[in-house]
């Protein structure tokens, strides 16, 4: 069995982050650059589990930690559409910190899942996501700039990983991230953008 | 019958409207700013802060919170493909129980709770919107900029919803006609037509539609 030693991340979202990306790009070339599309589940109800699906297939990453303003996250695969009605039960809604709906067939093609289950749950919110990721490696952490588009809004974030969380926080430091830039994650992140929750720095409108 | 000659920036009689929202109109946009007539300079740009009220159970009125004053429009009607959208009320904060329960409430479609007081400062109505299961304040930052094309209003927006980024592009007029000729010479011809609350429900996943790019 392979043993995932799970990364501590930075994350930050923002419409632009112009000095900060050229940093990257003048210390690092681009390594890899791709398109995913990912549906994340969204509750308001969960913040420590982040649950996604891609290619039909359904991961849950459990936050272990936060240190130093680092999240640890490790990842676990559940299983792959169509997927059982038990597994949905047992495994996913938990995650989603709300209560799982009577299921009326033993397994769920994802169109299914998506259309009825998660379409009816008043609680639970799909959202399709587009990223272009473009990989780096600066000061031996993984760093990432990707165009997110979530639902089809854009937004920017850039990611910076590590084994290592005395790295990540050096590297922060390297790329010109102030204390300003709060470490958010994913779902927060979409949760934000949904209106689930408030932005810290909100205009004063 | 004369048609009346539009005025950007000056109320009229109402307008028909074609509106959509993607990520790239760079094209349209281009000829849009070709064709146009020459513009008032107060609407070469303008920036605005407004708070939309979403409701699950509504989809035709339009309800909508700027500088402390709350506008609602409704849907009137579609014609060719356009929609025409009157003002339904104009409000201003603190406001009366009354015309929360006769005019607000009932342009969400939501029943009223019950034990709210004689009157509202935004604040506390604000709260009621937060803790309604079926309501939601979605904060939109606009970047507009106005043209003329066809003696039709036109605009093309940067908009952040709750923080992330669409484009919009819009014609505008009385006359039916102009908007179809306007839209199809900066080819747009096709392209689905989506109103604000279309779009905000879209992004804030209520609506599991794309938006038209």
């Amino acid at each position: 069995m392979t043993h995932i030693i799970p990364r501590y991340e930075f994350r930050a979202f923002a419409y632009s982050f112009d000095t900060i990306e050229e940093k990257i790009r003048s210390l690092s070339q681009e390594e890899l650059s791709r398109e995913i599309t990912e549906i994340y589940l969204i509750t308001a109800a969960n913040s420590d589990n982040n649950i996604k699906i891609r290619n039909k297939k359904m991961d849950i990453k459990n936050l272990v930690q936060t240190k130093n303003n680092l999240e640890q996250w490790l990842p676990q695969l559940i299983g792959e559409f169509p997927m059982k009605s038990q597994v949905l039960e047992q495994e996913v809604f938990p995650s989603l910190g709300v209560s799982a709906p009577v299921f009326e067939k033993e397994e769920y093609s994802l169109k299914e899942f998506i259309s009825k289950i998660i379409k009816e749950d008043p609680d639970v919110i799909a959202a399709h996501t587009k990223k272009i990721r473009h990989s780096f490696t600066i000061n031996h952490c993984i760093c990432e700039i990707a165009e997110v588009y979530v639902n089809g809004a854009f937004i920017k974030t850039i990611a910076i990983e590590s084994e290592d969380p005395g790295l990540v926080t050096e590297t922060k430091k390297l790329l010109g991230f102030t204390n300003e830039y709060e470490n958010t994650n994913y779902p927060t992140a979409i949760k934000r953008i949904i209106g689930l929750e408030e932005w810290p720095h909100q205009y004063d409108w | 019958m004369s048609k009346e000659a539009l005025k950007i920036g000056e109320v009229s009689k109402p307008r028909f409207e074609f509106r959509t929202f993607g990520q790239d109109f760079e094209d349209a946009h281009y000829l849009m700013s070709r064709l146009s007539a020459v513009v008032p300079e107060k609407v070469w740009e303008r920036q605005s802060d407004e708070i939309y009220i979403l409701s699950k159970t509504n989809d035709i009125n339009n309800t909508k919170i700027r500088d402390g004053k709350m506008d609602i429009k409704t849907y009137v009607q579609t014609v060719d493909g356009f929609e025409q959208w009157n003002p339904l009320m104009k409000g201003e904060f603190p406001m009366k129980k009354e015309v929360l329960a006769n005019e607000v409430f009932p342009a969400f479609q939501v029943e009223m709770p019950a034990d709210i007081k004689d009157e509202l400062s935004y604040d506390e109505f604000m709260t009621i919107i937060e803790n309604h299961p079926d309501l939601q304040a979605v904060r939109i930052h606009k970047e507009r900029y106005g043209y003329m094309v066809n003696d039709t209003i036109c605009e093309v927006g940067d908009v952040l919803v709750n923080g992330a980024h669409v484009v919009t592009i819009n014609s505008e007029s009385t006359e039916v006609a102009d908007i179809a000729k306007t839209i199809k010479e900066v080819g747009l011809e096709g392209v689905e037509n989506i109103n604000y609350l279309q779009m905000i429900k879209r992004v804030i996943g209520w609506i599991n539609k794309p938006l038209a790019n």
